[in-house]
C-alpha cells in the first residue's frame, strides 16, 4: 500500500509541476469544457422559452428553464471533473514511438497517466471555481433540496470518473492495432453524447434512444451522478444506479486487460 | 494571371503529398458522419419540444447547419493549414524564405497549401444542404441564390481576413495555437440560431469574433430571412476587413525580425 503512496504522490509531484509550467494552455484546454453544456443550454433555455409550463418527457420528468440551468451547470462541472483525454493521447504515443520508454519502466503506464489526470483536473479546477461560481450566480438554477442526493453524488462521480477513465483506455488500447484511431473516438464521442445526457437530459431523449439510455454506461459516466445530487433520481432507483455503474466499471476492467494483454504483444515500435 | 499559374502549382504540388495520406480520408468520412449524425440527432431532439428555436424552424436550422460544416471544411481546408505554416515559420525563423520570393508575401503565405482531404465537411456541408432543400421543400428563389452566393462570398472573405490578423499577432507573441483554441470555441457557437445565446455573446460573435457574418447570416439568405440592407452591411465589413487585416500584416512584417539574427 505504501509503495503505491510513494508511486502516486512522485507522479503526481511530477504532474502538478508540468502542469503549472503550461498554465494558460491547460486552462483553454479547460475552457473547452464550457462550450458544449453552455450551448445545449443555451437551445434549451430557448426551447423551454416556448414552453412556459416546463418541458415534459415520457417518464414524467418535467424541465423548468432553471432546472436546465441546474443541469448543464453541474454536467458542467461534473463533466470536467471525469474528463479523460487518453483516447487521443495514446494513439499519438503509438505513432511516434513515445510508447516505448514508458514499457521499459517498471510499472503500468496507466498509472502515470491516472496521475496526470488527475493532477490535470486540481490544477484547472482551481482555475474555473471563480468561473463556475459566476455561473452559479448569473444563471439562477434551481438547487438542489436535499442533502442526501449532493453527498451520494460524490461517490457516483468518483465511480463516473473510473468507469469514463478505464473505458476510454481500453478504446486507446484499439490504437495498438489500428495506430489510428479518430473514427473510433468519433463514434465514441456520439454515442457518449446522446447517452450520457449532454445533448438532452435523458428523459427527454424520444423513444427507443430513451430506454437503452437508462441501461447504457454512458449514463453511468454522465447523467446518474449529476440527477442524483439534484435529487432527481427517485429513492428506489438510487441503489439500481450505483449497481450499473460497477458492473460497467468491472466489465471495463476485464475488457481494458484483455485487450491491453493482447495489443502489448502486438506493438511494434513505430520510429524505432 | 501569373497569381493563378502559382497557384494552381501550389495546390498541385500540397494534393500530391495528401495523397500518400489516403487513409485519412476514409477516416475523415467516418468521423465527419458520425458528427453531422449527432449534430443532426441534437437539433432533432430540442425540435421535438419546440417548432422554432431562436427563431429558426428545423429546416432551416438544417440549413444553417450545411453552413457550418461548409465554413468549418474551407476554413481547415484552405485558411488553417496556411496560417498554421505561418506562426511555425515565425517561430522557426523560417519566414525569411517567404518574404526572399519575387512575390506577395501575404499572397504566398495565404496560399501556399491546401488540405485537400478537409473538403469531407465542404461536401457534407454541401450535401445536407441540397437534402434539406429538396426534401423539406425551402424554396430558393434566384433573390436568394444571389443573395447567397454573396454573402457567402462576404463570409469567406471575413474569415480569411480575421484569420490574417491572427497570424500577424505572432509577429509579437510568437506562440498563438491557443489563441486559435478560443476561436474554434466561439465557432463552435455559430452551429446554433444566435438568438439563442444572451446579449452579451451575440454582440461578441458579431462584432469581436465575427461568425454572425460568416454562418448565419449567409444561412439566413438562403433560407430567405435575410434583409436586403444585411447585404450591404456584409459586403462593407468584408471589404473593410480585408483592406484593415492587409495593412495590419503588412505593418507587423515591419516587426518581424527572424528567429535566430
Amino acid at each position: 500500500m505504501s509503495y503505491w503512496i510513494n508511486v502516486y504522490r512522485a507522479n503526481l509531484k511530477m504532474a502538478i509541476a508540468q502542469m503549472l509550467a503550461y498554465r494558460f494552455a491547460i486552462l483553454i484546454w479547460a475552457v473547452w469544457g464550457f462550450v458544449g453544456p453552455l450551448i445545449s443550454l443555451a437551445v434549451w433555455t430557448a426551447v423551454s422559452a416556448s414552453n412556459k409550463s416546463g418541458i415534459a418527457g415520457g417518464s414524467g420528468q418535467s424541465f423548468s428553464r432553471a432546472d436546465f440551468a441546474a443541469y448543464y451547470l453541474v454536467f458542467m462541472i461534473f463533466g470536467h471533473l471525469t474528463m479523460s483525454w487518453d483516447a487521443f493521447e495514446f494513439a499519438y504515443r503509438i505513432q511516434d514511438g513515445r510508447l516505448s520508454p514508458k514499457l521499459l519502466k517498471p510499472l503500468h503506464p496507466i498509472h502515470s497517466d491516472i496521475a496526470f489526470n488527475i493532477a490535470f483536473k486540481l490544477c484547472t479546477s482551481a482555475m474555473v471555481m471563480p468561473a463556475w461560481i459566476l455561473l452559479f450566480v448569473l444563471l439562477h438554477p434551481t438547487l438542489p433540496t436535499s442533502w442526501i442526493g449532493l453527498i451520494l453524488a460524490i461517490p457516483a462521480l468518483f465511480l463516473a470518473g473510473a468507469l469514463r477513465y478505464i473505458l476510454q483506455y481500453a478504446l486507446a488500447t484499439i490504437a495498438f492495432w489500428t495506430t489510428r484511431v479518430e473514427a473510433i473516438n468519433q463514434l465514441f464521442f456520439t454515442v457518449d453524447s446522446f447517452l450520457s445526457g449532454r445533448i438532452a437530459p435523458l428523459s427527454l431523449l424520444p423513444g427507443v434512444m430513451g430506454s437503452v439510455a437508462l441501461y447504457s454506461p454512458f449514463r453511468g459516466m454522465g447523467a446518474f451522478p449529476v440527477e442524483l445530487a439534484l435529487g432527481r433520481i427517485p429513492t428506489a432507483e438510487i441503489l439500481p444506479g450505483f449497481a450499473l455503474q460497477i458492473v460497467w466499471l468491472s466489465v471495463a476492467l476485464v475488457l481494458f486487460r484483455t485487450l491491453w494483454a493482447s495489443g502489448i504483444r502486438q506493438y511494434s515500435a513505430v520510429g524505432a | 494571371m501569373r497569381h493563378l499559374k502559382l497557384l494552381s502549382v501550389f495546390y498541385r504540388s500540397s494534393i500530391q503529398t495528401d495523397m500518400e495520406y489516403r487513409a485519412d480520408f476514409f477516416t475523415r468520412i467516418i468521423a465527419s458522419l458520425l458528427g453531422l449524425l449527432m449534430n443532426v440527432g441534437a437539433f432533432s431532439i430540442a425540435f421535438h419540444y419546440a417548432g422554432k428555436i431562436g427563431g429558426w424552424t428545423f429546416p432551416q436550422a438544417m440549413v444553417l447547419l450545411s453552413i457550418y460544416y461548409l465554413m468549418d471544411g474551407l476554413i481547415e481546408m484552405f485558411i488553417a493549414p496556411n496560417m498554421r505554416a505561418v506562426m511555425e515559420h515565425v517561430r522557426q525563423g523560417t519566414l525569411d524564405y517567404i518574404l526572399l520570393k519575387p512575390i506577395s508575401a501575404q499572397f504566398m503565405s495565404s496560399f501556399r497549401t491546401v488540405n485537400i482531404w478537409r473538403l469531407v465537411n465542404v461536401l457534407v456541408g454541401v450535401g445536407l444542404s441540397f437534402y434539406t432543400i429538396t426534401q423539406r421543400g425551402l424554396v430558393i428563389g434566384a433573390t436568394e441564390a444571389f443573395m447567397f452566393a454573396v454573402t457567402l462570398a462576404c463570409g469567406a472573405v471575413i474569415v480569411y481576413s480575421f484569420w490574417l490578423c491572427l497570424v500577424t499577432l505572432t509577429f509579437w507573441f510568437v506562440k498563438l495555437d491557443n489563441i486559435e483554441q478560443i476561436v474554434w470555441q466561439a465557432f463552435e457557437a455559430g452551429r446554433y440560431p444566435i438568438d439563442v445565446y444572451p446579449i452579451w455573446l451575440k454582440n461578441t460573435l458579431t462584432y469581436v469574433i465575427p461568425v454572425v457574418f460568416i454562418i448565419t447570416v449567409p444561412a439566413q439568405a438562403l433560407a430567405g430571412k435575410l434583409s436586403m440592407s444585411y447585404l450591404l452591411v456584409s459586403m462593407f465589413v468584408a471589404l473593410s476587413t480585408l483592406v484593415g487585416a492587409s495593412a495590419f500584416w503588412r505593418f507587423g512584417l515591419k516587426h518581424y525580425t527572424g528567429a535566430s539574427a
